[in-house]
């Protein structure tokens, strides 16, 4: 009567443990995984065409929309790549108000990660203690440049205005009591024998495979390899910062999150070394109103909060808008490596491994 | 010893103390010290406080005389990223610069990048504190320099309503 035979379902693209529009095609064996494909594509908008026929300034506002809960490091890779296609050299000042700005959004995009990764597999009170700082973060940003996730926080070639008064005041407020709510996540879920077993374990994948699949970000360093753009190719003021890079080598969620739970605090150091050294100065370089660019082409990466975040652009000669525009966004990378990960395991492990990849559908999709 | 942690939850009851804690402080505290200690606020009868550099919606200024500002020197339509400003250029007697004729500002797809204010050189346009832009009907985000609900110096049919703009005392629509 009861035949052993292969189950074919879809977990999403409406699954609230998907993180948007990620549709999982899985076939199942009982309740254990056999083939796992992930279908990505339902929120395309064909962002990098409608780059191409934008100008280089108008080009950045689509950036905020690709990883809208990381808007401010896709705003600076953008401004970066640009400027390093025309050889803009950018005033100190704007380099370390950029610095701050990414970190702190590093630092809420790892809050939001931690908040909806714990919630997917089952701790639900550190979502309110994760958006709590995330609040506080954008309040920053809101002061700064004035919206909260599309923020088109930088310019090409500086910074738009001068940070406000009263901002140093605003982020070191949250500088004062954020290491305390890193020891209450800490006290929330390290130790906690629920989390352990959802996580220690869970959704493995080592450093070749990792390097094979091209992982980025947190993913590659909780599997050993201390691998951070900020350190290997140094960009904005990251060269004169003095930081760690974590590493773990277990290589399961459980190192991934102790991994991220790392980079809040050296985020948060970053940060102070931004404030107790911004220089004084102008923050905005004297550039044309009208870029027109040279036959030229770079690739730009920065440490994204997911992964390495590059951009490729090509300038035509006499163009005022990219001839090629091309994300290497890390979201999508990170989730080729999901079948590696799942294949063979338990059916509840397919929501940790999508949590602890961090992607977000905005920028895998595009 | 290891037997012992086994048996006990105390790594889940240290997480239930640290709760606990909030908990109580909520429960004895809230509405009683005067340290504010709410992260949310009852919107819309509290107002919330808006950054001076908040970007909302799209609005013409006038001089002192009362007069439109801008000269139509179409930078904003150059610069606008999704192309929602439309301009016809006129002539209006007695006045020495162009007059815009016609100022359309297609709502609906604005994404208040504040590209346009920042290639304004007359800053005659501003992003105000306006964010409650939600309306009945579609005709109502095509806003341009007269009609009843499209005039670009009025809030917007829902904001008008909104007891939180009314009361807010940062925002440019505070009566």
């Amino acid at each position: 009567m009861f035949k052993n035979e292969e189950l074919e379902i879809n977990l999403g693209p409406q699954h609230p443990s998907t993180h948007g529009v990620l549709r999982v095609k899985l076939r199942l064996d009982g309740e254990t995984i056999v083939k796992c494909t992930p279908i990505v594509g339902y929120l395309h908008r064909g962002v990098e065409k409608i780059c191409e026929n934008k100008t280089f300034f108008q080009g950045q506002v689509w950036t905020d929309r690709m990883d809208y809960v990381a808007a401010v490091s896709n705003n600076l890779g953008w401004a970066e790549s640009v400027e390093k296609l025309f050889g803009i050299h950018v005033p100190r000042r704007a380099h370390y108000v950029r610095t701050m700005m990414t970190e702190l959004n590093r630092i809420s995009s790892h809050l939001l990660w931690l908040g909806t990764h714990a919630l997917d597999i089952g701790a639900m009170t550190v979502f309110l203690y994760a958006f709590r700082e995330r609040e506080q973060i954008l309040d920053c940003f809101e002061s700064f440049c004035g919206a909260r996730l599309t923020t088109t926080a930088f310019r090409i070639g500086g910074l738009r205005e001068d940070i406000p008064p009263g901002f140093i005041k605003q982020v070191q407020a949250f500088q004062d009591r954020f290491l305390d709510c890193i020891d209450e996540y800490e006290t929330l879920l390290t130790e906690n024998r629920i989390w352990k077993r959802r996580t220690i374990g869970i959704a493995p994948i080592n450093a070749d495979e990792c390097i094979a699949f091209g992982v980025t970000g947190p993913v590659l360093r909780a599997a050993g390899v201390k691998y951070d753009v900020r350190k290997a190719f140094p960009y904005a003021a990251y060269a004169e910062m003095n930081f760690e890079i974590p590493t773990r080598t277990e290589a399961d969620t459980y190192a991934r999150y102790l991994v991220r739970l790392e980079e809040f605090r050296q985020s948060h150091h970053i940060i102070q070394q931004c404030i107790d050294g911004l220089p004084e100065g102008n923050v905005m370089a004297k550039i044309p109103k009208v870029l027109k660019s040279e036959v030229n082409e770079i690739y730009h990466p920065i440490e994204a909060p997911k992964g390495e975040l590059g951009y490729y652009l090509v300038g035509e000669k006499g163009g005022q808008n990219p001839y090629r525009f091309h994300v290497r966004g890390p979201s999508f990378v990170n989730l080729q490596a999901l079948p590696q990960m799942t294949e063979g395991r338990l059916l509840a492990d397919v929501i940790a491994a999508i949590g602890t990849l961090d992607v977000v559908l905005g920028e895998v999709d595009r | 010893m290891s037997i012992l942690k086994k048996l006990l939850p105390l790594d889940i009851a240290s997480g239930m103390k640290l709760t606990g804690k909030y908990f109580g402080r909520n429960f004895l505290q809230a509405n009683r010290s005067k340290k504010h200690i709410h992260i949310t606020v009852e919107y819309p009868e509290t107002p919330i406080s808006i950054a001076p550099r908040f970007r909302g919606r799209l609005q013409m200024l006038r001089d002192e005389q009362g007069e439109i500002k801008c000269v139509c020197c179409l930078a904003c339509e150059k610069i606008c990223p999704t192309q929602v400003i439309t301009i016809s250029k006129g002539k209006k007697e007695g006045r020495k610069t162009p007059f815009p004729t016609r100022y359309d500002f297609e709502m609906e797809r604005c994404i208040f990048c504040e590209f346009c204010v920042e290639s304004c050189g007359f800053d005659s346009i501003i992003l105000n504190h306006q964010f409650e832009l939600a309306a009945y009907n579609r005709e109502d985000f095509s806003i341009g320099m007269e009609g009843q609900f499209q005039d670009m110096f009025r809030v917007s049919p829902v904001g008008q309503h909104s007891i939180s703009s009314t009361k807010n005392p940062d925002s440019p629509d505070y009566t």
